[in-house]
């Protein structure tokens, strides 16, 4: 190592170039030294360390938080809140983790059962299943941040919660993270956690803008809508006091307990799937009809370049491939607009 | 047996009989037998189409390239998880899921050329103009430009530049080549004229260009790029499951582990008693009114 010359090193493809901006054939072999002049690397953390004899969260002992009666939910808020709540908060952290467990056959079950298929350990299908939380399913992160933001912006310019809940609604009626839909018109969960909340005095300024972006978003769509479970719990853990992100992680990995039993019982009542066993039947493929390969010798007479040499050529070529499903081009992300600073954070969207 | 698949979906991607496999109209086996690349078939997958020689050797270059990179986060990701001896592939799993908002971000690339490129169109801009507005956009709101900088390779990324030059040499120097160009030249220009040192074009900026003008969309490229570490990541991850130790934290070992107890530093809220049950209520309305703790909440 680091023997080579640069004699040794030319004559390697383009490497010799001059539109290098360097001597490729100049630069090192070898790592690098270690840096003396800084501090090793280390874990740093605010939410725990440990040491031979203890594991300490927040500045608590977590043996003797238990040991004095406190218990899971209690520990999520010293993790991500650095603090003890109120037995009614614990209550209702309890009641929305009960309510956000088990979801029947939904994607976070349905991406553990296929994990499961492929006889695999069980962290793996529980894994898997978190990934299901995404900005639509579980938007947890998305349906807070839209709050926190639009609370804190209409704060800014003097508007009543009336006035912001119209605001998001007028933007966002047909989001799917905006909390309202007709999801939940016959079932009363969702009603009834906002009661609870209400009851125990949890109930604070995001279930009460929430409440009005029911009423507003009820009064500007043509079809019944009502409060979901995203609306809900995202509502309710915020007033909690767990920020948008924590909610999103606390939940997805709530339904992760829910996912093992489904990973569980997928092996108990079906069978493993081995390598092409699955078949995808021709009615259910639309794409391109059966052709032959074209021969190799022939590829460069047959293939046509996706080159685009001009912005016309460009334009043209980006609208004719949205008729290629799979390929990406009927998906834009909107990406963070330096020139406006509008934040506008990249979630992926279709055209 | 069970053969039916799980989810009901129309696809135009494929379908698979108990006679062939068929990707986009051709038969897989037809496609190896006659001597097409495993990049080439990358072509077919996410385009729909056989690509030209230069387009296949472009591609084959930056998944070469690309494949490896020592220690980055997708790299550590992998060996993170592979101290805790699950399956290898959750290690793999991981360590693609590194690939994010800063690690690799060719899907915000992509976008960023596209959204310049098509304000270049709809404006009737030369590519020139507008790289010189994007490269202003995003340094008039000290914005990292993407695609320039590498915090490791901070004397410009070994990969980046010959990449570049690997398409000119292909002559697959399309627009959005022409663009980063272009990009480069003003960027360079404008910190050179602020006095501010020298950052060089970054494996995004450069492979990601290249993965464009060869046709892939933006999201296309970033799978090809983030699931090609995923190879190296696992030869990471099998190497420290073989010959490393598990838990990562062993105090026989001759270097430090990584995640020996001396490698915790805690700087959150100092040690404290427990309150117990009888004064709990009490404590935790106090705690909440003093709102000390909001300086904790993550």
């Amino acid at each position: 190592m680091g023997d080579l010359t640069p004699a040794d090193k030319k004559g390697i493809g383009n490497l010799d170039d001059p539109g290098l901006p360097f001597d490729y054939s100049e630069r090192e072999y070898g790592t690098v030294p270690i840096d003396e002049t800084r501090a090793r690397f280390q874990w740093v953390s605010e939410v725990a360390y440990k040491n031979v004899h203890r594991i300490v969260a927040r500045g608590y002992d977590t043996t003797e938080l238990v040991e004095e009666g406190y218990g899971v939910t209690d520990v999520l808020f010293v993790d991500f809140q650095a603090r003890i709540p109120t037995v009614e908060e614990d209550q209702m952290l309890n009641y929305v983790m009960i309510m956000a467990l088990e979801d029947g056959l939904s994607a976070p079950a349905v991406m553990s059962r296929l994990v499961a298929q492929s006889k695999t350990f069980l962290t793996q299908a529980c894994g898997a299943s978190i990934h299901a939380f995404g900005h639509a399913y579980g938007a947890y992160s998305a349906f807070g941040n839209r709050l926190l933001d639009e609370l804190k912006a209409g704060r800014a310019k003097g508007l009543d919660i009336d006035a912001i809940a119209q605001g998001i609604v007028e933007v966002n009626l047909d989001d799917e993270s905006l909390g309202v839909s007709d999801l939940m018109l016959k079932d009363p969960a969702a009603k009834r956690m906002i009661e609870r909340a209400r009851k125990l005095g949890v109930a604070g300024e995001y279930v009460e803008l929430m409440t009005a972006i029911v009423e507003k978003a009820g009064a500007a769509s043509d079809t019944p809508v009502d409060i979901d479970m995203l609306g809900t719990i995202g509502s309710v853990m915020m007033d909690l006091g767990f920020t948008a992100e924590a909610t999103w992680a606390i939940l997805a990995v709530t339904r992760s307990f829910a996912a093992g039993a489904h990973f569980i019982e997928e092996i108990e009542r079906a069978d493993y799937r081995r390598l092409g066993q699955v078949l995808t039947p021709p009615e259910m493929y639309d794409g391109h009809p059966d052709r032959p390969v074209p021969p190799l010798a022939e590829r460069d007479a047959l293939a046509k370049s996706a080159l685009s040499a001009d912005l016309d050529e460009w334009a043209t070529g980006q609208e004719e491939r949205k008729s290629v499903w799979g390929s990406g081009y009927s998906i834009d992300e909107e990406i963070e607009d330096p020139s406006k600073k509008t934040g506008i954070k990249s979630v992926g969207k279709k055209l | 047996m069970h053969r039916r698949p799980d989810i009901e979906r129309k696809t135009s991607i494929s379908y698979k009989t108990e006679e062939k496999t068929v990707l986009r109209g051709y038969n897989l086996s037809d496609l190896a037998e006659e001597g097409y690349s495993f990049t080439d078939a990358m072509f077919v997958l996410f385009q729909n189409r056989i690509p030209t020689q230069k387009e296949e050797k472009m591609l084959r270059y930056e998944m070469g390239v690309f494949l490896e990179h020592s220690m980055s986060p997708s790299a550590a990701g992998a060996i993170g998880v592979s101290v805790g001896r699950p399956n290898l592939t959750s290690a793999i799993a991981a360590s693609i899921s590194t690939f994010g908002g800063v690690h690799g971000p060719g899907a915000a690339h992509g976008y960023m050329m596209k959204k310049y490129l098509k304000q270049a169109h709809e404006e009737g801009k030369t590519i020139d103009e507008i790289a010189k507005v994007l490269v202003d956009d995003y340094m008039d709101n000290g914005t990292p430009v993407m695609g320039m900088g590498q915090p490791q390779h901070t004397d410009s990324d070994p990969r980046a530049e010959p990449i570049h030059l690997k398409q000119e040499e292909l002559g697959l120097n399309g627009v959005y080549l022409k663009l980063q160009r272009a990009v480069e030249k003003y960027f360079h220009a404008r910190r050179k004229k602020e006095g501010r040192g020298y950052v060089g074009v970054n494996v995004v900026g450069a492979g990601n260009t290249a993965l464009c003008d060869i046709g892939f969309a933006p999201n296309a490229a970033w799978c090809i790029g983030s699931v090609s570490r995923g190879f190296s990541c696992a030869a990471h991850a099998l190497f420290n499951m073989k010959r490393g130790r598990a838990w990562a934290a062993s105090k026989s070992e001759p270097m430090v582990q990584m995640l020996d107890l001396s490698m915790i530093k805690y700087v959150g809220p100092p040690d404290r008693k427990v309150p117990k049950q009888s004064e709990r209520q009490e404590y935790a309305r106090k705690q909440k009114e003093e709102g000390e703790y909001k300086k904790w909440v993550i």
